[in-house]
């Protein structure tokens, strides 16, 4: 019997915000994200069988993921360059420009932030994987979509008081959990 | 008089309600009174009031983003639809 077993009924609910957020960090276009994590989970459960339970669900995923998004890449690149090279530099003297062109700018000191805020991101998704399942929903609703208080209360069947109570014990365990992974 | 000072005093447990409340910008005037006042006197909850704007300010910085529901239900579908024929060559 294996340490980790496999539930791909489970695997939307569980992983599609950490995937979503770890993908739109690396392609950042949502819809081409949409697809690789469709595509994704697709080959997941193609290949189901080889999955030995060494490692976490979302590690597999994740390793599945990473895959994706190079195949992308690689797609993408080949594409570009035959396009640029064609129309822009087809002289002798300007070849090999478009190739600097596709370095990125060290002095964009912006990009690295932004990178780093979105890795904080996937640091509070993964605190808010270890709590609570239910708590960690209400407080996503809450906190991440701006849903107000009403709404839940509704959508959830509880009142006003539980969901506070819920959102402290949330806000609580996330601070906790932060405090150790992320600083 | 005593009645009126204990309507401002108000307990931890009743503080981080209101501390939460104010993080989403929920709290009524007369509750960011009573937990100024309660943070007057009570240093764990100023703590944990600090604390507490951080996180918001760390989830804010963090720009996650929770993937729409109509493209989660997709893949849900997709998933038991393939799931469904492994099954049943198997």
């Amino acid at each position: 019997m294996p340490a980790n077993n496999l539930d791909p009924n489970k695997w939307v609910d569980r992983y599609s915000d950490y995937l979503f957020n770890y993908t739109i960090v690396r392609v950042n276009n949502r819809e081409v994200a949409n697809d690789l994590i469709s595509e994704t989970f697709l080959a997941a459960l193609k290949s189901a069988k080889y999955f030995k339970g060494e490692a976490s669900e979302r590690t597999w995923l994740i390793s599945i993921l990473k895959r994706k998004i190079i195949d992308y890449y690689r797609k993408i690149n080949s594409r570009k360059g035959r396009a640029e090279v064609k129309i822009n530099y087809s002289d002798d003297y300007n070849e090999g420009e478009w190739l600097e062109e596709q370095v990125a700018d060290q002095f964009d000191k912006t990009a690295e932030d932004e990178m780093e805020n979105r890795e904080l991101g996937l640091a509070i998704l993964d605190c808010l994987d270890s709590i609570n399942e239910k708590h960690a929903q209400i407080f996503k609703r809450k906190t991440i979509d701006g849903v107000d208080t009403e709404a839940i209360c509704n959508e959830f069947n509880i009142t006003p008081s539980n969901l506070w109570v819920i959102i402290h014990r949330a806000r609580t365990a996330l601070a906790a959990c932060l405090e150790k992974n992320w600083f | 008089m005593s009645g009126k000072i204990k309507f401002f005093f108000i307990d931890c447990s009743y503080a981080a309600e209101c501390c939460n409340k104010s993080q989403y910008e929920e709290a009524s005037l007369l509750e960011k009174a009573k937990l100024m006042m309660h943070l007057a006197i009570c240093k764990t909850c100023r703590k944990i009031s600090a604390k507490n704007s951080k996180l918001t300010h760390l989830v804010k910085q963090s720009k996650i983003e929770i993937c729409p529901e109509e493209n989660k239900q997709q893949w849900r579908e997709e998933i038991k639809k393939e799931f469904a024929e492994d099954r049943s060559q198997t």
